[in-house]
């Protein structure tokens, strides 16, 4: 194959706002170097700042309707490239809002760690738009690169220093799998390019499938790959843990979608039985080690397994409206979870303490806060009229039409025992009378990313028809995927062929 | 103008609870007025509705559409028919009184009324929603504002409070976990409630979903499905599609009504709620049950209902007996109180099961005649709780000479639950027995044998709360002489004695809901002009021979429909 590597400046429009923010993460870069009295609040508008442009840029993109392909095909921009882009941008805007009062916990090194928060954010920009094999590992790894460096940050910190080196262990390994899935699924199919791939049904082609899919779902923290998530969740700073559980999720998720629905569309009888399994584990290992749990972030680290396992639901669904569904819920989670780490980051600042018995009261000592939790929580756990109800019906609507009633019932009990552990937190701040009745004070970024959070919670939850429109015209060019009820009988090819 | 009203019945509290957000806790009247405002707005809307509804054109009257999401078939589609009407009448009714009933209520105020606004919203909001989505919205919405009424403002069962010693104290302080049913504290009866109404919750939404996909229509508009959808004769596990989507519809919603063994989260969670909470939760919230069964299983599986009624007709017996014995047994005012809802519930479902115009017009009139009566019970359970702190029966008594107002209210409530002549009770009750006694005489037989048994209870718990020797300890009670603390009970009285004395209106406007759905059901032998009238809304299109006219309600006398019913 022979790529065509003359780049004419049409073709650089698309790569616009990737290039802006390389640019924009130098600035920052040289600012802190060049005036280190200068304090990391004012790197972190800098950041915000930037990040805010490349969001409008995406916008007009969207708006304008810009697409096109680079590099021999490798690199894509679509509309849902686009969205899963601003997803990636928008989420990194407030995780660095977030951050603000956390970063000075750092003693050292706290200009980079805004760089390095938008590294991580570029390479997923990539993530998202990677078309071939090879631009996937790529961009997966320059991402990933940020995150080792950033779940250990708290240097004197023994869990931050565990969770970063399990972390980086286990996420080498995966890149390990990832590697050799690609090199097997080259040596059979000669192609790189996603939707030049002609996969047959041999064994080199399924194991190396299976492999990528491993290492994606370790991306995503799906059962069985989830084993590093409560520990890196635990010990990492709580804006870089609120970080991990949105933007990597949203862009693994972009990849899963061009791969299930472009490169191996043809095995789809057999992909969707893997991913019910994966699925139902999910969701059910989640939601019930949940219930056991002591500590908020470790709470939220279940919590977002278990809704990794509704997400792909949709994915299981493999048809049009799963994926629209796919990027709705994706877009309510990442309110409710920023949303709800950020109340984390706000008490943890006042209280010293992320344990859920901490939260006793916290109705009376900030009502604000309690209120966004509990409309947080009740999201997450998909209560009317808020994003996350809207969200899993819609999942559960893609999955109906496809027949997949197992997997809708295991999701609607989940529900139920989601629920429970949801509401013990409720229960913790309205419920029972705080230990120190003194009031929890929030600051004025913090408070930013909360409102932001819930309006995008109560607004998505109450009239999601724009952003219906925004995601079923994001995913246009899988119109022509059929469910697995549209086949007669889902005839299996058989394993290892 | 009038067109919207039912947008001002619905976000009137939605308004409220809105604006109480942005006012001070500090200003206990300026809250207490806007949810007074805000309420009375939504009483007087309702009050319209139900004398600008025209039960002699019957169907779905003030229907309002707003598409909502093309994408997903779903639209804001409200509108009321017989059956809805005075259920949102009722809502309104107690959540106007709930507002004074609760105006004693020192601790965070705002937030309490916040919640009681927008669980009284979503109950409306269910009864009278023609759109499946929203039913279920609106369903899901009204549970968790009573986790947080319950938990915050709730009391907690004599039994948790006795655990003083410390490996009690230490067993009730771990009711986190729902399996520690020794504690019958306020967080356990709250976690019960929410999780025992979500997990059926998502029964039915099962049920609604398997409706959405087979009826293939891409829509969940309850006037459209129920024309259009055939989900007759769909093989499926051995069965047929509908009946398991009725299963599920049925047994989904039928656990909030709640239906004999699906019972026990109600009469705890009564117990625990604060006394306005307990009224809506008793008085609308448990009616929700019946009237998602209407609206969903009989309007969309007209054929399938026919056929499975009868388990309800089997259940009801137990709730009746089952529900009236606890309560007999019972040492707390409310838990009495509590399991006579559950046991009255089993007259609705007795009604219903008997499908047919009597008996079901019988039990939609009931549940707004249990409506009232239950509210003014659980009110005055509640000021009585206010004074003594204390629930337990054997503890009380002698209370009639502290507060006579209060004691003569509750004979009046009494009776009303009952059903004596001069109540509406009364016309709901004779009702249901004369509708129901040709096709199920033996249940007919065990629910008068119930009101025997209510009465029984309901007096040995006047007895042995207002009369007797009084304790010492309750010298300081009082009598409530406030007109904010005279005003519900003397409001809840008056409706349940008014259209005790004058029902035609309610009569005739629950028998234009009643007659075409009935037809509907009971209607058997195809006709040839069955598709053509589906356009006109309200109208089924199975006009058959044994339909009734709908035009002159009036000019018959009860019995000439009830003969004629059977003939």
């Amino acid at each position: 194959m022979t790529f065509d590597l003359t780049i004419s400046a049409a073709d650089l429009l698309l790569l616009l706002p990737e290039i802006f923010l390389t640019c924009w993460l130098c600035v920052v870069l040289i600012v802190d170097f060049a005036s280190p009295r200068l304090p990391h609040t004012r790197l972190a508008v800098l950041s915000v700042i930037g990040l805010v442009a490349t969001l409008a840029c995406l916008a007009w993109f969207d708006v304008a309707h810009v697409s096109g392909s680079l590099f021999g095909n490798m690199f894509v921009l679509d509309r849902m490239a686009i969205f899963f882009k601003m997803f990636v941008v928008g989420s990194t805007a407030l995780v660095i809002l977030a951050s603000m009062q956390y970063v000075d916990r750092f003693t050292l090194f706290r200009g980079e760690y805004y760089f390095l928060v938008m590294m991580s954010a570029l390479g997923m920009m990539f993530m998202v738009s990677a078309n071939d094999l090879l631009s996937l590992f790529v961009s997966i790894e320059f991402s990933t690169l940020g995150f080792y460096i950033l779940v250990g940050y708290l240097r004197e910190d023994l869990t931050s220093n565990e969770a970063g080196l399990k972390f980086f262990i286990l996420g080498v390994f995966a890149a390990g799998l990832l590697a050799y899935g690609i090199s097997l699924v080259y040596g059979e199919t000669g192609k790189l390019v996603f939707s030049e791939m002609t996969p047959t049904n041999t064994t080199g082609t399924i194991i190396g499938f299976l492999l990528i899919f491993a290492a994606l779902g370790f991306k995503i923290g799906a059962v069985p790959f989830h084993s590093w998530i409560p520990d890196t969740y635990h010990g990492a700073p709580t804006p870089v843990t609120a970080f991990l559980s949105i933007a990597p999720k949203g862009a693994a998720f972009a990849i899963l979608i061009r791969l299930f629905f472009v490169a191996v569309a043809s095995f789809k009888p057999m992909w969707v039985l893997l991913l019910v399994a994966v699925s139902i584990l999910s969701m059910t290992y989640g939601n019930i080690v949940a219930i056991a749990q002591r500590n908020i972030k470790r709470l939220l680290a279940y919590s977002g397994i278990a809704q990794v396992g509704n997400v792909l639901i949709g994915l299981a669904a493999g048809t049009k409206m799963g994926s629209d569904a796919i990027l709705f819920y994706l877009l309510t989670y990442l309110f409710a979870n920023i949303g709800a780490f950020a109340v984390v980051i706000a008490v943890a600042h006042a209280i010293g303490s992320e344990e859920i018995d901490d939260y006793s009261g916290l109705n009376r000592r900030s009502p604000f806060l309690a209120f966004a939790m509990l409309l947080f929580l009740l999201s997450l756990a998909g209560v009317p009229p808020l994003a996350g109800f809207i969200g899993k019906l819609y999942i559960f609507i893609a999955a109906v039409k496809e027949g997949l009633y197992t997997l809708i019932t295991v999701g609607l009990i989940n529900i139920v025992i989601s629920m429970y552990y949801y509401l013990v937190v409720v229960k913790k701040m309205y419920i029972n009378e705080p230990t120190d009745p003194s009031p929890v004070n929030i600051s004025g970024p913090m408070k930013a990313v909360v409102y932001i959070g819930l309006a995008g919670t109560l607004v998505i939850g109450i009239y999601p028809q724009p952003v219906i429109e925004w995601v079923v015209d994001a995913t246009l060019m899988f119109s022509n995927m059929v469910g697995p009820s549209a086949v007669v009988t889902p005839s299996l090819p058989p394993f290892g062929g | 103008m009038v067109e919207h009203i039912l947008l001002y019945i619905l976000f009137a509290p939605f308004a409220g609870a809105l604006a109480l957000i942005f006012v001070s806790n500090r200003q206990p009247m300026l809250v207490r007025g806007i949810a007074v405002a805000s309420t009375f707005v939504c009483l007087v809307a309702a009050v319209y509705l139900f004398y600008a509804y025209d039960p002699v054109k019957g169907g779905f009257q003030f229907v309002q559409k707003f598409q909502w999401s093309k994408e997903l078939g779903i639209a804001l589609h409200l509108g009321v028919d017989g059956i809805g009407t005075p259920l949102v009448l009722a809502s309104a009714v107690l959540l106007f009184t709930g507002v004074f009933v609760s105006w004693h209520i020192k601790d965070r105020t705002k937030e309490f009324y916040i919640w009681l606004l927008i669980l009284a919203a979503a109950t409306i909001g269910v009864f009278m929603s023609l759109d499946l989505f929203f039913l279920y919205f609106f369903y899901e919405m009204s549970v968790i504002p009573m986790y947080l009424l319950l938990g915050m403002w709730g009391s907690h069962t004599k039994k948790y409070l006795e655990m003083t010693d410390p490996e009690g104290i230490k067993l009730r302080d771990s009711v986190g976990f729902i399996f520690n049913f020794g504690a019958n504290s306020k967080e356990y009866a709250a976690m019960k409630l929410v999780l025992f109404l979500s997990a059926f919750a998502v029964v039915a939404l099962m049920g609604i979903l398997l409706i959405y996909k087979y009826s293939g229509l891409d829509t969940f508009d309850i006037l459209v499905l129920r024309e259009q959808a055939n989900l007759m004769n769909i093989p499926v596990l051995g069965t047929t599609l509908d009946k398991i989507i009725w299963i599920l519809v049925f047994f989904g919603f039928a656990s909030i009504a709640p239906i004999w063994p699906l019972h026990s989260w109600s009469p705890v969670g009564h117990a625990a709620a604060p006394a306005a909470t307990s009224m809506l939760h008793a008085g609308v919230l448990m009616k929700l049950g019946h009237f998602s069964i209407i609206r969903v299983a009989f309007e969309i599986l007209p054929d399938t209902t026919r056929e499975m009624m009868p388990i309800a007709a089997v259940l009801c017996v137990f709730s009746i007996v089952y529900g009236g014995l606890v309560a007999f047994y019972a040492k707390d005012t409310k838990y009495v109180i509590g399991y006579s809802s559950s046991s009255h519930m089993g007259y609705v479902f007795l009604g219903m099961a008997a499908l047919n115009y009597i008996s079901l017009s019988g039990a939609v009139i009931y549940m707004f005649a249990h409506a009232m009566a239950t509210g003014m019970l659980f009110a005055m359970a509640g000021w009585v709780y206010d004074q003594t702190h204390t629930r337990d029966l054997p503890s009380l008594g002698g209370l009639s000479n502290k507060m006579p107002f209060i004691a003569g209210c509750f004979i009046v409530g009494c009776m009303a639950s009952i059903g004596m002549p001069g109540t509406v009770n009364f016309i709901a009750e004779v009702m249901i027995i004369v509708g129901s006694w040709n096709k199920y005489p033996f249940q007919v037989i065990v629910a008068v044998l119930g009101i025997v048994l209510t009465m029984a209870y309901l007096f040995n718990m006047m007895r042995a709360v207002f009369y007797g020797p009084m304790s010492q300890k309750y010298s300081h009670t009082h009598d409530a002489v406030a007109t904010v603390d005279r005003l519900p009970l003397l409001v809840m009285i008056a409706v349940s004695v008014g259209f005790g004395i004058f029902p035609m209106q309610l009569y005739d406007v629950v028998r234009s809901g009643v007659d075409p759905l009935v037809a509907k059901i009971t209607y058997v032998a195809p006709v040839a002009r069955t598709d053509d009238e589906t356009g006109e809304i309200g109208r089924d299109p199975a006009s058959g021979a044994n339909r009734l006219p709908l035009m002159t309600p009036h000019s018959r006398p009860l019995a000439s429909y009830a003969l004629r019913e059977h003939e």
